[in-house]
């Protein structure tokens, strides 16, 4: 079981982007169970949801306090301590940033991936709403999905224009994603 | 004698259709308002009635004990906090069902004016498809004469009492039935039992409107213990609440208030308090509140007919 | 929509409240009351929506507050109807006298009841307080532990509810937070496998229905003997309850392939010497704990609650007698008794239970998380209370502090 926890501000779609990547693993005959942290949600406060992913059911209820990967949509807290509070030894973290500086440095982190997605969701989709292009790169990076169940599961959450423009976003993020092994 | 009096008639007999359902002697106070006007709605209305009561005045007779009932109708008691919202889940589901019905949501003024008119409100917001009735005693009368929201300023009742620091209620009434037309429900009106006539064409109204929505009658009923009236005034002090405006007789019909029946020269309220016991105390100065009262809340109404006699209101969506 | 189609079902990534939505809708009930609170609002949302989209065909009555919520669909279900509202915490707590009202009709209601602590308005947080203020209230109470059984027990609130021979009004609780938000796998069943689960109410005989013409009272229990006579059979009727929700499971395990055991659920109990009995989402934190710890050789096993209310106690004796240590976990307080409000009912049947020593844990309330290392700990201390140590008889497991806060 993978253990990953979001990071981000309200109206970045944080919740939505563990959300879709839980369809994803469902559509691949896996599981995967995503909630928020609670508080009140309020657009630019900061948000925090956890994923949990797996090839058998998810028991538990319980937040995530040792995640194995990190995905932090907002690029100023990509050196905050609570970010990488608990990360496990040999921990991921997926950056949306568009300065691809490498200077992150935890003891535990050994993969870093980094990607401008409030870059290509203003292309495609014309807001700086990074999620499908976090959900598209989270893939890649992570090697435990496909890109396609994730094409797949943006039909539940997008129709018609939109549907296609995310898809879009999507597949950008899984192409365009840069990695680094630290 | 009776020929010479037929020509003023009521012709009130004329809509009493249906059998009266209920027992012949029951728990009522003699003299009681309440009693007429709840003999007389089915009559007028028909048996097949579903009536919903609260705990009340009227609850000892409409609910009967164990397997005993003073009445053959169809009845629900409910709470009085929730009694229009207990009708509305009848009527909705009545009309989901395809069943016909007409649902009357009986209860007095502590019920709609106080306690429970947040749901009152509600169902009229959402022009829920019955009719409610609050008959207006203008206190708790069943718990022992407590104030509520209609009692009138200067009336005694038990939390209201006449002292040398109080002249009873020390606050004036509200309005419920202007406050329930402000709703714009397809009919709203006011009626008395010394009015039977009036009275039967505002059911018969209700009925016809509650197709198209909500339709609330406030009715004027007397209560002699709880006032100090002797049992058999009870029909004079509706006449006397009439011919001084303390209460209005008017209705509106899709928003358009009209006056149902207009007092040429209404007679001083002191003609109407002067025969109640909870008025007794009161000295002219007082009566002068009440008169003002009472001036304000006719004047509001003259006001409004005539407004909303030139503003109709608009056809709802749902028609 | 549907992410995989599978024989019996279509496999969807939902929130516990889109489940108890989507259970709602396929129950095709005739009256819906639809109030928001958080964490609730999405479920009348979500039927609204339904509704809207013209795929809900019942009467939607939008009230102006949860206390009209209950009251319409009392009177609905009186009048023969289908009905379904849902709250939780303050809403539960604004319509509790039509709960009250409902249950003593027998109005056969089905409500969600999304569990949030109820102390101040703050609170919004999870814990069972609403659920444990509301127990006396003559309702039957299930408890769902994830998504899918929240869509599974409305189904069979139904069949409970409804059953000619229950009669009763069926609140199904689950927490708040942790799962009303949580979106996971849910085997959403498909509408004509939920109508033939269904149907057997069908075949039973009509209940008494309050309709025009029909010259039927109701609302009164009259009083002396006649009250009395209601009060027992409502009584009664609980009791039956607890043999119906069995029988219910298993007919539901025939058309669904899924099945609960009925009252209470037991996890690795057959060789088990210690057992912590829980209720609700933290049962499934609980379960992997079991795992790990029986990976080291500690014998331990899980009872889950899942009707609350009529208390399973027959059930409970059965599977704990004998059993050397119990650590009961409350997500609600027992204001007057130290220990949890389960913990404290539970303790009514300890002579039957050969012995078994009972310790009570406090947990989960507020949002404090009911951890692994939590349930570790709980394990760890029941297993204790077994070996004859000295063991306090309740534990604040996320408020160490009120070791020594005096009384307790």
């Amino acid at each position: 079981m993978s253990e990953v926890r979001f990071h981000g501000r309200g109206g970045q779609g944080v919740v939505t982007t563990s959300k879709i990547l839980a369809n994803a693993f469902a559509r691949t005959g896996q599981f995967g169970a995503s909630f928020p942290m609670f508080g009140f949600e309020r657009r630019g406060a900061p948000v925090t949801a956890f994923g949990r992913f797996s090839d058998k059911p998810v028991r538990e209820k319980t937040q995530i306090y040792n995640p194995d990967i990190l995905v932090v949509l907002d690029p100023s807290q990509r050196n905050s301590e609570a970010v990488f509070q608990g990360l496990r030894p040999g921990g991921m973290m997926l950056l949306n940033d568009s300065d691809k500086a490498l200077n992150i440095s935890n003891g535990n982190l050994k993969k870093l991936a980094i990607i401008d997605a409030n870059k290509i969701a203003q292309e495609e989709i014309g807001l700086a709403i990074p999620n499908t292009v976090i959900v598209g790169a989270f893939a890649r990076m992570s090697g435990l999905l496909d890109i396609e169940p994730c094409c797949d599961a943006l039909q539940d959450y997008f129709s018609g224009k939109k549907l296609s423009a995310n898809i879009v976003c999507a597949k950008r993020g899984f192409e365009e994603v840069e990695l680094f092994d630290l | 004698m009776i020929e010479k009096k037929k020509g003023k008639m009521t012709k009130v007999m004329d809509y009493l259709k249906h059998e009266d359902p209920f027992s012949k002697g029951v728990a009522f106070c003699p003299g009681c308002g309440l009693e007429l006007l709840i003999r007389f709605i089915p009559q007028v209305l028909g048996n097949d009635i579903v009536i919903t009561g609260t705990p009340s005045c009227s609850a000892p007779v409409l609910l009967g004990q164990n397997s005993q009932s003073w009445h053959k109708l169809s009845y629900f008691g409910t709470l009085m906090t929730g009694a229009a919202a207990n009708a509305t889940g009848l009527a909705r589901y009545y009309r989901k069902a395809g069943i016909e019905n007409t649902v009357v949501c009986f209860n007095g003024d502590g019920t709609a004016a106080d306690i429970g008119f947040g749901n009152l409100s509600g169902a009229a917001e959402r022009n829920e498809p019955f009719i409610y009735i609050c008959y207006d005693n203008e206190g708790y009368m069943n718990t022992g004469i407590q104030k509520s929201g209609t009692t009138p300023f200067g009336a005694t009742t038990t939390t209201t009492p006449f002292g040398s620091a109080s002249k009873g209620k020390n606050l004036r009434r509200m309005n419920l039935a202007l406050k329930m037309a402000m709703h714009k429900i397809p009919y709203a009106a006011t009626a008395t039992l010394s009015d039977l006539e009036d009275l039967a064409k505002k059911l018969l109204k209700a009925k016809e409107a509650k197709k198209r929505g909500f339709a609330f009658i406030h009715v004027f009923a007397p209560c002699p213990t709880g006032w100090g009236v002797a049992p058999e005034n009870t029909i004079e002090v509706c006449r006397r609440a009439v011919k001084t405006n303390y209460f209005p007789l008017w209705e509106a019909e899709n928003g358009k208030i009209k006056m149902t029946r207009t007092v040429r020269k209404p007679k001083p309220v002191s003609t109407y308090t002067k025969i109640i016991k909870k008025f007794n105390h009161l000295n002219e100065a007082d009566l002068q509140i009440l008169q003002d009262d009472v001036d304000y809340e006719y004047c509001i109404l003259g006001g409004l007919s005539v407004l909303e006699a030139e503003c109709q209101l608009p056809v709802s969506a749902e028609d | 929509m549907n992410t995989k189609v599978k024989e019996k079902s279509q496999i969807k990534v939902i929130t516990g409240n889109a489940a108890a939505a989507i259970a709602a809708k396929l129950v095709r009930p005739d009256v819906v009351a639809a109030y928001p609170i958080t964490p609730q609002t999405e479920i009348i949302e979500q039927i609204s929506k339904f509704h809207a989209n013209g795929e809900m065909d019942c009467e939607l009555i939008t009230v102006e507050g949860e206390n009209s919520a209950m009251n319409a669909v009392m009177a609905a279900s009186l009048a023969g109807g289908r009905v379904f509202t849902a709250t939780s915490s303050w809403g539960l707590a604004f319509m509790y006298d039509a709960v009250l009202a409902t249950a003593g009709a027998r109005a056969p209601v089905v409500m969600v009841n999304v569990n949030r602590e109820t102390p101040g308005i703050i609170a919004v947080s999870s814990g069972q307080q609403d659920m444990i203020s509301t127990r006396d209230a003559g309702w039957i109470f299930l408890i769902a532990e994830n998504c899918q059984e929240v869509m599974d027990l409305v189904l069979q609130a139904y069949r409970l509810a409804e059953d000619y021979d229950i009669q009763v009004p069926v609140m199904v609780h689950y927490d708040g937070f942790y799962l009303s938000y949580l979106s996971e796998v849910v085997d959403v069943p498909f509408q004509e496998d939920v109508d033939r689960f269904l149907s057997v109410l069908k075949d039973q005989p009509e209940r008494i229905k309050l309709v025009p013409g029909g010259k039927l009272g109701c609302g009164s229990h009259g009083i002396l003997k006649g009250y009395l006579e209601l009060r027992h059979k409502h009584l009664s009727a609980m009791e039956r309850a607890k043999a119906k929700i069995d029988q219910i499971d298993k007919e539901f395990q025939e058309i669904f392939n899924r099945s609960y055991s009925g009252q209470i659920e037991e996890y690795r109990m057959d060789d088990a010497d210690v057992v912590l009995v829980g209720s609700g989402s933290m049962c499934g934190t609980i379960k992997t704990v079991i795992d790990e710890k029986r990976q080291a050789g500690v014998k331990v096993g899980l009872v889950k609650i899942r009707m609350y209310r009529p208390f399973p106690g027959e059930a409970m004796v059965g599977a704990l007698k004998g059993k050397k240590a119990i650590g009961v976990v409350d997500r609600s307080l027992c204001f007057g008794f130290k220990g949890g409000p389960m913990y404290t009912e539970l303790k009514a049947f300890e002579t039957q239970l050969d012995g078994s020593k009972m310790i009570s844990f406090i947990d989960g309330i507020a949002n404090t998380d009911i951890t692994k290392a939590n349930v570790g700990q709980m394990i760890d201390s029941t297993c204790d209370l077994a070996a004859g140590k000295d063991v306090r008889e309740v534990t604040w497991v996320s408020y160490p502090e009120a070791q020594e806060d005096g009384g307790l």
